[in-house]
């Protein structure tokens, strides 16, 4: 047999699947492992959110809020929600203590701290796609 | 009515798995996971070692399902994907630098006195196979395979040509065979 006829014979006995035993078992823990892992970027992305969620109401409810006697002064409505404020803002501020997060203020960081924290991320977020790429290489 | 998954075509399927369908990349693994397992153990994989491959493999084939375009088979398409990670795998371990030719190792024969394709692959040196098997295998060109291999163009051809040539000298009675019966149906 010639190369020429050879060769389309050769990549036609590569196009043949050979009959494995276990090919339900292989497919059972790609799919589990595919299970796996969108269950833990849910949480992941899930916790970050609560996380992200929290703080920015204690925020909002620090800034607006906190000292707010001129905004909603006299106005009965303004105090209703001063009042509900306060007391998510408690429940927030007992929240975040348990976490041991009690301390933070973002408002309060100085502009080098904020600096620091944004390049923190910043470098993360170029070491994660450096890592994609090589991957992808 | 929706169709039932063993139904639909592969593109169908990639393209429902883009969109985050576990249910039908199952479907997908199920129809080619022989395939891409197959291929890695024929590259020179150990078989747990393929399995974890394959398992890599469709792994990253349904987080970058969106690239598949269906321009050629699905099955291609992950075993390209398979075929990078493992020479990823080999590459760390220097493996298929080695230029030292394998002495020629006598192949089994099955019942019949013929001998399969798996059998033929085991009598060629490490290069020659990894080559042979990304070429004919995974469908990568020559200067695919040197690029991904890190190794001249001239070494990949002639990697491939004489892998081919003990391959035909060893297949051939099996080939000449079921070439024949081939051309009867057409």
């Amino acid at each position: 047999m010639s190369a020429d006829e050879f060769d389309p014979e050769i990549e036609r006995l590569f196009a043949r699947s050979p009959h494995l035993p276990d090919a339900a078992l292989f497919t059972a823990q790609v799919e589990q492992r595919l299970q796996k892992g969108s269950r833990v970027r849910f949480l992941a992305l899930g916790l970050a959110g609560v996380i992200g969620g929290v703080v920015a109401v204690r925020e909002t409810m620090s800034v607006n809020f906190g000292g707010g006697d001129g905004v909603v002064a006299g106005d009965a409505l303004g105090q209703g929600i001063r009042s509900t404020s306060l007391s998510v803002q408690s429940t927030v501020q007992g929240g975040l203590d348990q976490f041991g997060l009690g301390g933070l203020e973002l408002g309060s960081m100085g502009g080098m701290q904020l600096f620091w924290i944004a390049a923190g991320a910043l470098i993360a977020l170029a070491a994660a796609g450096v890592m994609k790429l090589s991957q992808e290489m | 009515m929706t169709q039932p998954l063993i139904d639909r075509h592969d593109v169908e399927l990639a393209a429902l798995a883009a969109a985050g369908g576990r249910r039908e990349f199952g479907e997908l693994v199920r129809r080619h996971g022989s395939a891409v397992r197959g291929l890695l153990r024929r590259m020179g994989a150990q078989a747990s070692l393929a399995d974890d491959i394959a398992q890599d493999a469709f792994i990253q084939a349904f987080e970058r399902c969106a690239e598949f375009r269906g321009e050629g088979t699905f099955a291609a398409w992950v075993k390209r994907i398979a075929a990078r990670l493992y020479i990823k795998r080999v590459a760390k371990e220097a493996r298929y630098i080695a230029e030292a030719e394998q002495e020629d190792v006598a192949p089994a024969a099955d019942q019949a006195g013929l001998m399969d394709l798996d059998e033929a692959l085991k009598t060629l040196s490490e290069p020659e196979r990894l080559c042979v098997s990304l070429c004919h295998g995974a469908g990568m060109a020559h200067p695919e395979i040197a690029a991904a291999l890190n190794l001249p163009l001239g070494t990949v051809k002639s990697h491939v040509k004489r892998g081919l040539d003990k391959l035909r000298a060893r297949l051939q009675p099996q080939s000449a065979q079921s070439v024949g019966g081939t051309q009867h149906v057409g």
